[in-house]
């Protein structure tokens, strides 16, 4: 692979990148284990043992990266987040 | 009181008069907190729509910044901390939603506390909306207990246990404790243990 086109695939990668987003859950004193890992199952789809593991890391790590994609699909997510009384924030993708 | 237990297609809890009577009661305040407007005292739906217009346009006020009570922003938070733009236009598109969709909860939970007799009944399809609310009065309630940390939890749960204990030998007189902190803070558990039992009943069919 040549150089320049190395270099062009790069660009591209980087702006696409720059329009990608995260939705963060933060780890709280209030909510129940077995709610957020109900939540991150019933709303993510993942079976009960991914959110579990998500669920610790939350709580072990003090955040956890659930979901990333464009800004408007993130927002959807905080919102889903905040209804149910999660801790949620949103930012760019961190590259 | 008694946790969530299954029945058939329903949840079923039980509580007697006075822990009912508490717990409307402090769910009637998180709804007042929310909305600035109490439950049971309701003009009829949509009866002036001009009232009505004037209550979507406060929402709409309410949402252009952070809520200045802490116990509202921990059930409204500040969606990015780091970046003003996007947290302002964030609460200006969402709070509104989130205000009706958290009222609405609270006062489905309120109304089923507010019947006669000392079984709280929760439909199976309402678990999660139940559950919901039960957390948002509990965000208020360690909002108001400076719970911020799962360290300040336990000093808590430390706490109630000496309270517990002065009672129980007859030493509560010597307890170095604020009576209403050890009362919101047993309201706390109390509501957290029934939302535990309610998630046992709500995941029952979990994989």
């Amino acid at each position: 692979m040549s150089t320049q086109q190395q270099g062009s695939t790069d660009v591209v990668v980087e702006s696409r990148l720059d329009d990608t987003w995260v939705t963060i859950v933060w780890n709280d004193p209030v909510n129940l284990m077995s709610y957020v890992t109900h939540v991150f199952q019933s709303y993510f789809g993942w079976p009960r043992a991914v959110a579990q593991a998500r669920m610790r890391e939350v709580h072990t790590q003090g955040k956890t990266v659930v979901s990333s994609g464009g800004r408007e699909k993130m927002e959807v997510d905080v919102q889903a987040m905040h209804s149910f009384g999660l801790w949620a924030t949103m930012q760019r993708s961190g590259r | 009181m008694r946790g969530f237990e299954a029945r058939g297609d329903v949840a079923v809890a039980e509580l007697d008069s006075e822990e009912r009577a508490v717990v409307a009661r402090v769910i009637a305040d998180v709804g007042l907190l929310l909305d600035g407007e109490s439950f049971g005292m309701e003009r009829e739906q949509h009866e002036d729509a001009e009232e009505e217009l004037f209550r979507h346009l406060r929402g709409f006020e309410a949402a252009l910044s952070d809520p200045e009570d802490p116990a509202v922003l921990r059930i409204l938070p500040n969606a990015a901390p780091t970046d003003r733009e996007v947290a302002d236009e964030f609460r200006r598109l969402t709070e509104p939603e989130l205000r009706a969709t958290k009222v609405d909860r609270l006062r489905v939970m309120w109304r089923a506390l507010s019947e006669d007799g000392p079984e709280w009944e929760v439909a199976a399809d309402q678990a999660m909306a139940t559950a919901a609310a039960l957390t948002d009065v509990r965000l208020v309630l360690a909002a108001r207990l400076g719970l911020d940390t799962d360290e300040d939890a336990e000093a808590l749960h430390r706490e109630l246990e000496m309270a517990e204990r002065a009672v129980a030998t007859g030493d509560a007189s010597n307890l170095a404790v604020d009576p209403e902190r050890i009362w919101l803070g047993m309201l706390y558990q109390a509501l957290s243990w029934l939302q535990e039992s309610l998630m046992t009943y709500v995941m029952r069919d979990d994989v």
